[in-house]
């Protein structure tokens, strides 16, 4: 198809032409004011004054004639199909909602067929071409349809002449609770009409936790509130909805932190509950309801949730069985470190102590409150150091039972050597005894007391928890006077420190280990000599910072503190069952050697662990992905060569927080076309959707001017004189 | 002058009656009431087997494993700065401390130690006074101030009222407090007088005016003092404060 056309000279800006014209205007205006005073040749005058201001003009503009050649082709339509994991849940007559976003996308297409249509998905993040193939596995959490429109905003090139969408209209954005002007301004910004799909109009048979919020950082030991809201709808019977949570931990059933009553009016209930979590880092809870029968979507009933526990300071109980320098030097560090809240309790008088008195009022001692300690306030510890301190003669013996389940349910725990230590101490052959890092026998001797010095390991050179010490003393430690009889490691258990001459089943007998039982992490000390850490020759060449040094790692490493891991690693995206998981490892630059990942269920269950290895890999994050994760909370821990290993806990959910709440939101999408003079239609109905117009591409332009520049320039010189000499009649300068 | 083998065998026989328990491995870790020799201080026959007998009393009273073989170090031995505790007991005024022997305190000092100056002659005050001189050298900046009546020295172990030594001395304690922690604890009553043994295994020098039980609080100002060096501000906490604010009502009259 040809065209013709003029136009002003190209090579023209438009302030040129603007000026062009605003100085024609003003000649054409003096002209007007001129005729009016003369009567002699007045209108020879103007007409000539006119003539010549147009010449002028036409000779500056030069116009040109245009002759196009093109072609019309079909108009640009984007279709946006909502890629939300809410998807997998049911339409109105119970077929899953991305089937039928599949099936709209299809009948779009041939809907749209002489249109150029662009198949798009739209997320939580940037827009995913969608093929004729099936869609992406990994879908996502929020269906943010504002960022989608914004991104085709931004995106240069030729805007397309429609855009339609399809979803269910439960978007996160633009936001439900927008006017029709805030709509307008959101989705308004392309200027085209956006039609809309509705895949779902009614509400499935539901109840689900549709919020759980946190005012505010959770901080162990200290109670906060979780506000729940609770909802109901699709015509399902909710009266009171009993709601539980609990926190998953590793080789125990899970414990349930707090419980209540949702009672639903109107569809929803909102639920306050307050729960403590004594344990920091990540921990896993789960909120649950017991929704009653008929719900149609059970996935929603729960939701795992995985917090990150800060902690304001360490709260520590530091047992002693009696005052010795070891117990004066790490007392005085516990105390100098402001993160550290310092609960002690040393037996000060033993039962054959003769104190040269009868009356105790003369002395400064109160009982040791073992039962109190070990019953009612043990959860409320981050860590326990037992330092020196028999368990049979100062009744500990009974709760050692309830300290083991304390470490397995995350807490910390530090046994330091002495004569009273260990099996000294008679822990061998306890359920203590399994949660420390290293085995005790009840057939060998305690204790040796021959001087020593202790050596690193290969792994106590590596880990950064002797890093400090390291750094001050280098391969050097000072002598110690004995040492506790410590067995061969324990399961996956690491030594650090190991006795340069003893052994233990043919291999040199740990001196310092540390070792993980169940969600906590304990470390055997088999020397009541560290003191000399602060204070020896050695110690004062630092002047005594190597001890401050040693026990800041160790204490670090029992809290998790990541100053002191080789390893962090954490989960991209969210964890969500039938889709790939992928933890992200970022290893600290000295940590060298194979990768090795263990991910286990947490709980009481016996589910097969999940093991990856890397060898070597190089420096840099390394990503690591798993799939056939069920609905729970999860553990993975990280081992780096050597290096003790680090630990993540996380949580996998199906659905996650797409699946909150299950109820389309067809009215959104149909406000959002109406604002853009766009139309809505219900799934199948496709075919009502308008066809925008044809859009024309020029394919050949041919430019020539109407007349040579010299012609416009010679003509205007000519009307320029001729109106000068009829000024000159007229009596004009 | 009592001779070394006289010396050691009334060491031979204090360790025969001392009480067989468990201490620290090697006793490295346990309660050693060291003396220090530095400044030109000299400590009696009489008066060098306190020290033992201080472990002795502590051992026998307590938990706390203790010392019972003392020895002697200066300031500037390198072993100076290999446990957290020393005796400074003199009788006259001290020399000058030379240049290392400051550097030594002062590193003892900085690293947490605490130093007990005796004065074995508190009626002329002569080594008080000498010690106070050379600390201020040390330590120019902390002067000594009277310790509270309820510092944890008086609590640490027996609930003490006053202290006391060979003498009765002044009732109040003067220390140089660093931090939180009295590091330097000046007594002007003749502790280790107090605590001497006799060749015959007696007490070495009458305790005046209180006799007996004037001893007997010598000895448990004595055991505080250990017990205050090794557990430092225990009894500070605040888990102990209910307890001995009753028992101090229930003592006064």
């Amino acid at each position: 198809m040809s065209t013709r056309s003029w136009a002003l000279s190209e090579d023209l800006s438009v302030g040129v032409t603007v000026f062009v014209l605003v100085f024609v205007g003003l000649s054409l205006t003096l002209l007007m004011l001129e005729l009016g005073r003369r009567e002699r040749f007045g209108l020879w005058i103007v007409g000539s004054g006119v003539v010549a201001s147009l010449a002028l003009g036409l000779a500056a503009l030069r116009p040109v004639r245009v002759a196009e050649r093109g072609t019309w082709v079909g108009p640009k339509v984007v279709v946006l199909v909502d890629q939300s994991r809410r998807l997998g849940l049911p339409s109105d007559d119970g077929t899953p909602r991305k089937a039928l976003a599949e099936r709209s996308l299809a009948e779009l297409r041939t809907r749209y067929q002489k249109a150029r249509l662009s198949a798009l998905g739209f997320g939580d993040s940037t827009l995913v071409p969608l093929g004729d193939g099936p869609p992406p596995a990994r879908r996502a959490s929020e269906s943010d349809l504002a960022r989608a429109l914004a991104e085709i905003a931004e995106t240069p090139g030729e805007r397309p002449r429609a855009v339609v969408v399809v979803s269910d209209g439960r978007l996160s954005r633009p936001a439900s609770t927008s006017d029709d002007e805030a709509l307008s301004r959101v989705v308004g910004e392309l200027g085209v009409p956006i039609h809309s799909v509705r895949l779902a109009e009614r509400a499935p048979a539901d109840a689900s936790i549709r919020a759980v919020r946190v005012a505010g950082a959770a901080v162990a030991h200290q109670p906060f509130s979780l506000t729940i809201e609770v909802g109901c709808d699709g015509g399902l019977s909710c009266g009171d909805i009993p709601v539980a949570v609990r926190e998953h931990r590793q080789g125990v059933e899970p414990a349930v932190l707090a419980s209540g009553i949702a009672r639903i009016e109107d569809g929803s209930a909102t639920l306050e509950l307050r729960i403590t979590l004594e344990r920091a880092g990540a921990r896993v809870v789960e909120v649950s309801i017991d929704a009653p029968d008929g719900d149609k979507v059970p996935e929603n009933d729960r939701r795992f949730i995985t917090f990150s526990v800060a902690r304001e300071r360490v709260r520590l109980l530091h047992v002693a069985g009696r005052p010795t320098y070891d117990v004066r030097t790490l007392r005085q560090w516990l105390k100098s470190d402001e993160s550290v809240d310092l609960v002690a309790f040393f037996i000060l008088r033993a039962n054959s102590d003769d104190t040269m008195t009868d009356d105790d009022s003369e002395l400064a001692l109160i009982p040791f409150p073992v039962e109190e300690l070990f019953t009612e306030h043990l959860p409320s510890f981050d860590a326990i150091v037992l330092q020196d301190i028999d368990a049979v003669v100062y009744k500990l013996d009974r709760h050692l039972p309830a300290l083991a389940r304390y470490v397995e349910g995350g807490g910390g725990l530090i046994m330091v050597g002495g004569p009273s230590s260990f099996a000294g101490g008679n822990y061998a052959g306890t359920a203590l005894e399994r949660v420390l890092p290293v085995e005790l026998s009840e057939k060998l001797e305690p204790a040796d007391a021959a001087e020593f010095t202790p050596r690193y390991t290969e792994a106590g050179r590596a880990a950064p928890v002797l890093g400090g010490v390291f750094e001050l003393l280098g391969e050097e430690l000072p002598s110690m006077t004995g040492s506790n009889t410590l067995g061969k490691p324990r399961g996956a258990s690491l030594v650090l420190m190991e006795h340069p001459s003893r052994k233990a089943d043919n291999a040199p007998m740990p001196v310092l280990a540390l070792g993980e039982s169940g969600d906590g992490r304990s470390i055997a000390f088999g020397v009541d000599g560290s003191y000399r850490l602060a204070w020896s020759e050695l110690a004062a060449s630092v002047s005594g910072r190597a001890f401050g040094a040693l026990w800041d790692g160790l204490l670090g490493w029992l809290m998790r503190d990541p100053r002191f891991e080789v390893v962090r690693a954490e989960v991209v995206g969210a964890c969500i069952t039938g889709e790939e998981t992928t933890l992200r490892l970022t290893r600290l630059p000295a940590a060298r050697g194979d990768v090795d990942v263990v991910v286990e269920r947490l709980g009481k269950g016996t589910a097969p662990a999940l093991v990856k290895k890397v060898a070597e890999p190089a420096p840099g994050p390394l990503d690591v992905s798993f799939v056939g994760f069920d609905p729970g909370g999860y553990v993975a821990r990280v081992r780096v060569g050597q290096s003790p290993p680090a630990r993540l806990d996380f949580a996998c959910e199906k659905g996650g927080e797409a699946y909150r709440d299950s109820r389309p939101d067809a009215p959104r999408l149909e406000r959002i076309s109406a604002v853009t003079a766009g139309r809505s239609v219900v799934a199948g109905r496709e075919g009502d959707l308008p066809l925008p117009d044809a859009t024309r591409v020029a394919a050949e332009r041919h430019v020539s001017p109407l007349l040579p520049a010299w012609a416009w320039t010679l003509a205007a010189a000519m009307f320029l004189g001729a109106h000068w000499l009829f000024r000159r009649r007229g009596g004009l300068a | 002058m009592i001779s070394r083998r006289q010396a050691l065998a009334a060491l031979a026989a204090l360790a025969s009656v001392a009480p067989r328990r468990a201490g620290a491995f090697g006793d490295a870790g346990a309660f050693h009431a060291r003396t220090v020799s530095s400044g030109g201080a000299r400590i009696d026959a009489e008066r060098s087997t306190a020290p033992a007998r201080w472990a002795y009393e502590l051992v026998r009273r307590t938990s706390a494993p203790g010392r019972l073989a003392s020895s002697s170090v200066s300031f500037d031995q390198p072993a100076f700065a290999a446990e957290p505790f020393a005796v400074w007991a003199g009788s006259s005024d001290p020399t000058p401390l030379s240049g290392p022997e400051r550097r030594g305190l002062e590193r003892f000092l900085k690293m947490g130690g605490v130093l007990v100056v005796d004065d074995l002659e508190p009626d002329g005050r002569a080594f008080g006074k000498g010690a106070r001189r050379e600390l201020r050298r040390v330590l120019p900046d902390a002067a000594p101030v009277k310790l509270d009546a309820s510092h944890v020295v008086f609590k640490s172990y027996y609930i003490v009222d006053r202290p006391v030594g060979r003498v009765e001395g002044p009732a109040e304690i003067e220390a140089i407090v660093r931090g939180k922690y009295a590091q330097v604890i000046f007594l002007e009553h003749d502790l280790l007088g107090a605590l001497a043994r006799s060749r015959g295994g007696g007490w070495a020098l009458e305790v005046t005016p209180g006799g007996v039980a004037q001893r007997e609080q010598a000895v448990r100002l004595a055991v505080n003092l250990a017990m205050y060096v090794l557990c430092s501000d225990y009894k500070d906490d605040q888990v102990h404060a209910p307890w001995l604010m009753r028992r101090r009502a229930r003592r006064r009259p």
